[in-house]
């Protein structure tokens, strides 16, 4: 029975942030179930939620967030949010681990690489320095770094910024987590470096059996990484399915103009990229209908009244969030319908839309 | 990798010509960074040159170094007919109103103490006595082009800006001179992908209201792609190879290439993740490999690549390589490759 049950369940999970202007909705009622081993990929924009909610998933949140009631996050049958002080010290690390986007601003400069990894491998393991160190050498070797023993004694500035968040990913790595969330930690480096990184999680995350989130605001970097993918708009999942069944069947407005905004090679120099237009909104203000209705080329009346709510699509796993999905016939007669009038019924100018 | 050679050069018609630049600093006890190590190229009125390599491949200091932010330690940048080296301080400072730069991050490129009006009407305020009305309505008309509202954002401070809208202030700031060629320093890897087709397109947009040429620095081809209409691509200071856009996709002919071509992540699950993988680390720039510089690094390295350093040549009409043992390259298809 215990083996059945997914590593981690999260349901209804919802972070307000108390804040002057008043109460910012950060995460508003995301649910998602990730299994052991699996890797699920988290992708949105800035501001759309996604490293708050890992952040309520690992609980290390900033003193002025509101969790209301209700909101439950179940990593390996504990609820991670009633972990009393004591016992979140050995959780972090141990169960869950975390890498950041910056591995510079992560890493202590003024420390060397080498008592940064054993700092928690000697602390939630009890390991004597000289174990820890021998650990170390293994974990530098593990993710590839190139005279491990030499990079040991070295302070984070001497590195370069693969090497650097090679460096995080051994820390995060010390004490064998069941979960590594890695938010976002490929965008500040170069697209060579950014494979490498890529290349070097997967193949870590098969050979130790853990299960990953991966944040990114770029599709492409989760289409061959993730086994599912959940797309997050505005604090709200608005589609989650198998990555092979989102790509080949989107069916959320969002999803398809998060995907078409990628220059692509294939393409010819010069093409006009789908930008979408607008920005996403402000999430201190009361949202009425679906959040991304002011930017969807497809919206109507329902939209901007009625909130849609996740639903459960032709595919198992596939769920979607949109009155008027992509690919369905009501779709291709909203945007008719649009095209006609020349604006959504939110206001949106599609002659304009392309430009801003 | 060398870079050195110029039979790539395109002659007199050019706006733009750097000749074997060379940029060097001093690292202390007498060691020298060789950041940019002669490399050559021109660019044509109107056209938009994107320069693409990994960090530490000099690219950047390119960039400032035809800006002679510093002044390049040897070599020549000619920017329409003037010898930029060898201008008076002065002349310089005239200079530069006609070539512009945009950085990476919007953000802390911007003064956050100013309001979004002032920064923009700065480069007016120094060079135009008259800055009343006139001055206003040149900084009202660029901020409307870059897509911003001059009635709402004019008395804002940078702070209450997302990093797309403050790239576009950036680009306002950038236009109010009524520049020739604008220097694009990674003005977009700071940005989300969605915010990122933005400027792409707003930068097409003004490339062509303005009539602009732009230098556009990324290490992404396929952003550097979307937008050129040539593309050199450097590694550790050095030339690798030149071409269209659409030739150096369709037929890479160095190795390097090849690999940051193979490094874009592709939106499609289907797609097999690509088992090319650069190997290891950039070498120092303070001590360069001899002979080709990529060669600690290439699949295809021979005894010959340590020796001797490849000269760039032409190795399809408007395709140039500099390496000892390149792909093949259709002489035929390339022909049209090209889409300027």
């Amino acid at each position: 029975m215990e083996s059945e049950r997914p590593l981690l369940e999260v349901e209804n999970l919802r972070t307000y942030f108390d804040t002057p202007r008043g109460i910012l909705k950060a995460v508003d009622g995301v649910s998602f179930t990730l299994g052991k081993g699996e890797t699920i990929g988290i992708v949105g924009e800035s501001g759309s939620g996604k490293s708050v909610l890992v952040r309520s998933i690992m609980n290390i949140l900033t003193s002025n967030a509101i969790v209301p009631d209700g909101s439950k996050v179940i990593f390996d049958g504990k609820d991670t949010r009633q972990l009393s002080r004591s016992e979140a010290k050995h959780f972090w690390g141990t169960q869950m681990a975390m890498i950041f986007q910056d591995p510079m601003t992560s890493l202590n400069p003024v420390k060397k690489v080498g008592i940064q990894i054993t700092e928690s491998i000697r602390y939630h393991l009890g390991a004597s320095k000289q174990e820890a160190m021998e650990r170390a050498l293994e974990l530098m070797i593990q993710v590839g770094i190139p005279e491990p023993r030499k990079r040991l004694k070295e302070y984070p500035h001497q590195l370069s910024g693969g090497m650097r968040q090679r460096v995080t990913i051994a820390i995060a790595l010390a004490c064998n987590p069941k979960l590594l969330i890695a938010d976002e930690p490929t965008t500040a480096l170069d697209v060579t470096v950014q494979k490498q990184i890529l290349d070097l999680l997967a193949s870590l995350q098969e050979e130790l059996g853990m299960a990953m989130i991966l944040i990114t605001h770029d599709l492409g970097v989760v289409a061959g990484r993730a086994r599912r993918i959940g797309v997050m708009y505005a604090g709200k999942m608005v589609e989650t399915a198998d990555t092979s069944t989102l790509f080949h069947h989107m069916n959320h407005p969002y999803t398809e103009a998060l995907f078409k905004s990628i220059p692509r090679v294939e393409h010819q120099s010069h093409t006009r990229l789908d930008a979408i237009s607008g920005r996403p909104p402000d999430m201190v203000l009361d949202l009425v209908g679906c959040r991304f209705a002011p930017r969807c080329r497809y919206a109507q009346e329902q939209c901007i009244t009625e909130e849609p709510e996740l639903f459960q699509t032709g595919q198992t796993g596939h769920l979607q969030a949109c009155f008027y999905p992509v690919g369905s016939p009501e779709n291709a007669e909203a945007l008719a319908a649009n095209q006609e009038t020349g604006m959504t019924a939110a206001g949106l100018d599609l002659s304009a839309a392309a430009v801003s | 990798m060398a870079g050195t050679g110029k039979v790539h050069m395109r002659g007199d018609e050019a706006l733009v010509t750097v000749e074997d630049l060379v940029m060097e600093f001093p690292a202390g006890r007498r060691a020298v960074v060789h950041a940019v190590s002669g490399i050559s190229f021109d660019i044509l009125e109107g056209e938009t040159l994107g320069l693409v390599g990994e960090s530490g491949c000099g690219k950047s200091t390119t960039g400032r170094a035809m800006m002679q932010l510093p002044p390049p330690t040897e070599g020549s940048v000619r920017f329409d007919g003037v010898e930029m080296t060898e201008l008076s301080k002065e002349d310089l400072r005239r200079t530069r109103t006609r070539m512009q730069m945009i950085f990476q991050d919007p953000i802390s490129s911007l003064n956050p103490r100013r309001k979004v009006k002032d920064i923009v009407a700065e480069g007016l305020s120094i060079w135009h006595n008259d800055s009343g009305d006139m001055a206003v309505q040149k900084v009202n008309e660029v901020l409307d082009a870059v897509g911003l509202d001059p009635e709402v954002v004019s008395d804002r401070r940078p702070h209450q800006f997302s990093g797309g809208q403050c790239q576009r202030i950036c680009i306002a700031r950038a236009l109010v001179l009524d520049p020739k060629v604008i220097i694009c320093d990674e003005p977009v890897s700071a940005l989300d992908v969605s915010v990122q087709a933005q400027i792409l397109n707003l930068l097409e947009e003004m490339k062509e209201r303005y009539g602009l040429t732009l230098v556009f620095i990324a290490h992404d081809l396929a952003v550097v792609k979307n937008v050129s209409d040539r593309v050199v691509v450097m590694y550790l200071g050095k030339v690798c190879e030149v071409a269209g856009p659409d030739a150096l996709y369709a037929h890479p002919a160095h190795p390097y290439t090849d690999v940051l071509l193979a490094s874009i992540p592709e939106p499609d699950p289907d797609h097999p993740v690509s088992d090319r993988q650069i190997e290891g680390e950039l070498p120092s720039p303070i001590n360069p490999p001899s002979g080709c510089r990529f060669r600690t690094r290439c699949e295809k390295v021979q005894d010959l690549c340590s020796t001797e350093e490849p000269v760039l040549k032409e190795i399809a009409p408007d395709h140039y390589v500099a390496c000892h043992f390149p792909n093949e390259v259709p002489v035929s298809v390339n022909g049209n490759g090209d889409s300027s």
